[in-house]
């Protein structure tokens, strides 16, 4: 003891470097300058090149160049016009079908005591694990022209192309994201309110419409949003199984590829941005009141269920499960015998694509979606952290830039990649680089909002510990915040590499001769007429992302984050 | 040694919300200092202010004789022992004691050394390989303590540090840390709002009440002559009479109190503030022969609360509620039931005398 003090009251040898706290001074607004350069550059830049070429003659701007020409011919072609109506019934449409189908089944998960929650719940975010067109392969296999129910099974005529194969395909494609959002609201409102109004007489018939229903309905506007957007803007199931049935995304990727109306393809993007815009303003307004409705309250555990409430309930969610599982099930199957549904012989034929891309093609997937999903959970959490923690003075204004790529379809992004950068001095375009930029910025807004979230769980107080003793930014993240963020950068790492892997309408003009990706080679398949083989490329994505998911759930488990199956990376 | 910390003159807004008004202090080299206030009367703000991690809106922070209002938290070699730990949930207890040494690049042997010393000195040795979460609340406390002290801060800054954890640990914490302060001779200064750890703890304390100084003193002071009758109600417990000046005495309904000290008072109405503990009971803690008649008063036990080394008994006396302390040996002698009558007897000199009233009766 008596020499510690010795020790202690000996003057103060070591200090902070001056150097160093003088650096640091800089790193903050540097780090948000780049940032907000960044979005800037590979957001707003492209998107300032369509409004541009839809709303000035030539796309020159001035203001003697403005004009309406454009929308004019849009609004006067009836064809095209058509696809506007045709985009908004589907949308419509699959919002009403997904709500219902996913209420009842976020209900049973968190409200109710059936058995096998887990298996369901990690079924129903299965379809986030391939490209939003395998529903629609499924769906041709099964209902299509030569369809194994339809023509084989049933013997009818009718055949699912059109707007009721779209409808479909995209309902089934849109269930995990309703879930997400209405299983977290059913289980954060308080249980124990259904049971005050049990107790005080209410029949389970008006708690539900008086008080489950009223109390989830920030939840479902937002599902409902949420939803909406995701049809309106997914190009890959339509494309396959709309036929003649146009809506606006393919409708811009027609005008842009078959008739280089790039023009009128600015224009329809325009047209398609202000619904996607406004669902996603409505789901944005409406999930900061969802969250404000979620407290820490102690959920007390959930009270048997009645039998014969269970025994429907469980019939019900199998029967969700079982759409979903027939769907991967049959583009699986598809892909291993030799012609569906006449020939049921196994073969590994489908596997030697057909296309210029092939292999190739899955070998640039996946290095392209390492590197997206590693700099792409990375940026998110240091423009998180700068943001969150530093509190500079725009704040809001990186905060705004951040969200809005929810809000832009990644078609539109895509055409405004062309549009701005298809220059010779753009050195990066024409590379597989465009693309992984291209990827990082289209899904900035739930990177960067998970690791917001992350980071305010974070006690403040151990960051000004840090501080206090003489920790700079840079040490002070590496050595601190970036440990404690670990979990949430493996799940935005899981959740980039699987967009990555998967998306379609972002990239779709991004690939060139050279640059070939595995989502794209599916659509390129598929028109070509090679469907088995289209459906041999889905089956390898899903499998590539299966083992990315268990690789990282093994690793999660050692390094000690406990990411709860797939519900946990979205 | 330590060195001298003034503030002058420092306020602080938050927009239009003023934290702190125009405070001013001289805390003197080795001192254990409190700022003993409600919650949101600014007593953190001005400990934050001193980190560095809030800027002062105005006035100046001055420390050795320089002004520190601009220079950053990583450069005033302030300790800081926060009320959630705030330990590096992924380091051991080792690395988290080391962390500040580790940023002021110190060799290796030294940093292993220093370690040593502040686990002996904060009694965890024998921990160093723990993480946090595998250690109880009062031992992260110990160890954010050592974390803070091993940069040999000249000033160590504590935020409620001890408001997170069970009554009894809470107690053994605060000697510890008291022992420390004597030992190594660093200025203490202590953010609470629990009255009984800053007289418990500190040599002087300053209440505070919406971002104003109200009374600095000894803790004895505080406790014995509090300023305001805010004071007399935060700090220990008080009963308050309002009354009415006549004649040299203090008009109370039916009731007249001879009160000492109120020759020189102007004020008509008046506010006197008597502690539970210091109203005698007539036959039991005094002779009745020792009493001025006047303020002697018949009342009902309304209630009686056994507290242990105490008894507090409520009583109404002119429609107000009021409390008496006996100690517990004396209350077993008596085998007061409720609703039994009881002399009690208000001792002139007891009383405190305000003009003002800063709560309302309840």
């Amino acid at each position: 003891m008596n020499t510690a003090l010795k020790e202690y009251t000996a003057s103060i040898d070591y200090g902070i470097s001056s150097a160093r706290t003088e650096i640091d001074r800089f790193i903050i607004p540097a780090v948000t300058i780049f940032i907000a350069l960044l979005l800037f550059f590979f957001m707003l830049f492209p998107m300032w090149s369509i409004l541009q070429l839809s709303f000035f003659k030539g796309g020159q701007f001035g203001i003697s160049n403005f004009t309406l020409a454009n929308f004019h011919k849009y609004f006067t072609t009836s064809y095209t016009l058509k696809a506007l109506w045709h985009s908004l019934y589907i949308s419509t449409v699959t919002t009403i079908i997904v709500i219902v189908i996913v209420f009842f089944f976020a209900y049973a998960m968190a409200r109710t005591t059936i058995s096998g929650k887990t298996f369901f719940r990690n079924i129903i975010m299965m379809p986030l694990i391939a490209p939003s067109i395998v529903q629609a392969l499924a769906l041709i296999y099964l209902f299509g022209r030569n369809g194994l129910i339809t023509a084989h099974l049933l013997k009818i005529d009718w055949n699912i192309y059109g707007s009721v194969g779209i409808i479909f395909s995209e309902v089934l494609y849109c269930l995990p994201h309703a879930f997400v959002i209405l299983y977290t609201t059913l289980s954060a409102v308080d249980i124990r309110l259904d049971e005050a109004a049990e107790s005080l007489g209410a029949t389970p018939f008006k708690v539900f419409t008086r008080i489950t229903l009223p109390s989830a309905k920030y939840g479902i506007f937002s599902a409902a949003a949420l939803t909406f957007n995701l049809t309106i803007t997914d190009f890959g199931n339509p494309v396959v199984i709309g036929g003649n049935y146009n809506v606006l995304a393919t409708e811009i990727y027609a005008q842009v590829t078959n008739l280089y109306r790039f023009d009128l393809g600015a224009t329809i993007s325009i047209i398609l941005l202000v619904p996607s815009l406004m669902a996603f303003m409505l789901n944005y307004y409406v999930s900061r009141k969802t969250f404000s409705m979620i407290s820490g309250a102690a959920k007390p555990v959930i009270p048997p269920s009645r039998p014969l409430q269970k025994v429907s309930y469980t019939l019900y969610c199998y029967l969700v499960a079982f759409s979903i599982i027939v769907i991967f099930a049959t583009v699986i199957i598809g892909s291993f015998v030799k012609i569906w549904p006449y020939d049921w012989s196994l073969t590994l034929d489908h596997y030697n694509f057909p296309s210029i891309g092939g292999y190739s093609a899955i070998y640039t997937s996946v290095w392209v979606s390492l590197i997206v999903g590693i700099c792409g959970s990375f940026i998110t959490l240091v423009a998180g952290y700068v943001m969150e923690t530093r509190k500079p003075f725009f704040k809001q204004f990186i905060y705004l830039l951040s969200v809005m790529p929810a809000a832009i379809p990644g078609l539109v992004m895509g055409l405004g990649y062309i549009l701005a950068f298809n220059k010779p001095y753009y050195f990066f375009y024409g590379t597989p680089w465009i693309i992984v930029i291209n990827i990082i910025i289209c899904n900035f807004t739930l990177g960067i909002l998970s690791s917001i979230s992350n980071l305010r769980n974070i006690d403040p107080s151990v960051e000004e510990a840090a501080i206090s003793l003489g920790g700079d930014t840079i040490r002070t993240f590496f050595r601190i915040i970036f440990p404690l963020s670990r979990v949430a950068f493996f799940q935005n790492f899981v959740y980039f590499f699987m967009r990555s892997m998967t998306t379609i309408s972002a990239v779709i003009f991004l690939v060139s001769a050279t640059v070939h990706l595995a989502a794209i080679e599916i659509i390129m398949l598929d028109n070509d007429g090679w469907t088995a083989s289209a459906n041999a490329m889905c089956t390898c994505i899903i499998v590539i992302v299966l083992i990315m998911l268990g690789v990282l759930q093994i690793v999660a488990k050692k390094t000690g984050g406990r990411p709860e199956g797939l519900a946990a990376e979205i | 040694m330590s060195k001298k910390l003034a503030l002058e003159n420092v306020s602080k807004h938050f927009g239009s919300l003023i934290a702190v008004n125009n405070v001013s202090i001289d805390i003197e080299p080795g001192e254990f200092l409190c700022f003993l206030g409600p919650s949101g009367c600014g007593k953190t703000t001005i400990l934050r202010m001193i980190t560095g991690f809030e800027q002062v809106t105005s006035g100046a922070i001055v420390y050795d004789g320089k002004v520190i209002n601009d220079v950053i938290p990583q450069k005033r070699d302030f300790g800081i022992v926060f009320q959630s730990y705030a330990l590096f949930p992924n380091m051991t207890v080792t690395q988290n004691v080391a962390f500040g040494l580790k940023m002021r690049k110190m060799p290796k042997k030294l940093i292993d050394e220093r370690v040593t010393e502040i686990l002996a000195l904060i009694g965890l040795t024998g921990w160093e390989s723990h993480y946090p979460s595998q250690l109880s609340g009062g031992q992260q406390q110990r160890v954010a303590l050592g974390r803070a002290i091993a940069i040999k801060p000249n000033v160590l800054l504590l935020d409620e540090p001890l408001s997170a954890l069970d009554a009894k640990i809470r107690v053994r914490l605060r000697t510890v840390i008291k022992r420390l302060q004597e030992e190594l001779g660093i200025t203490m200064i202590y953010v609470t709002h629990d009255q009984e750890e800053a007289l418990a703890l500190s040599d002087r304390v300053v209440i505070m009440r919406d971002g104003e100084f109200m009374q600095i003193g000894s803790p004895w002071e505080i406790y014995k002559q509090p300023k305001s009758s805010f004071i007399a109600e935060f700090v220990g417990t008080s009963n308050f009479i309002p009354g009415t000046k006549k004649n040299e005495k203090i008009q109370f309904g039916q009731l007249e109190f001879a009160v000492a000290g109120i020759e020189n008072v102007e004020e008509e109405k008046i506010y006197l503030a008597i502690r539970p503990e210091n109203i005698e009971m007539v036959d039991v803690t005094i002779s009745a022969e020792d009493c001025i008649p006047s303020n002697v008063v018949e009342v009902t036990a309304e209630v009686i609360n056994f507290l242990g080394a105490i008894v507090r008994i409520t009583f109404i006396l002119e429609e107000e509620e009021m409390l008496v302390d006996l100690p517990e040996k004396e209350f077993e002698k008596i085998n007061l039931k409720r609703k039994d009558l009881l002399k009690l007897y208000f001792p002139p000199e007891a009383f405190h005398v305000y003009t003002e009233l800063f709560r309302k009766l309840i």
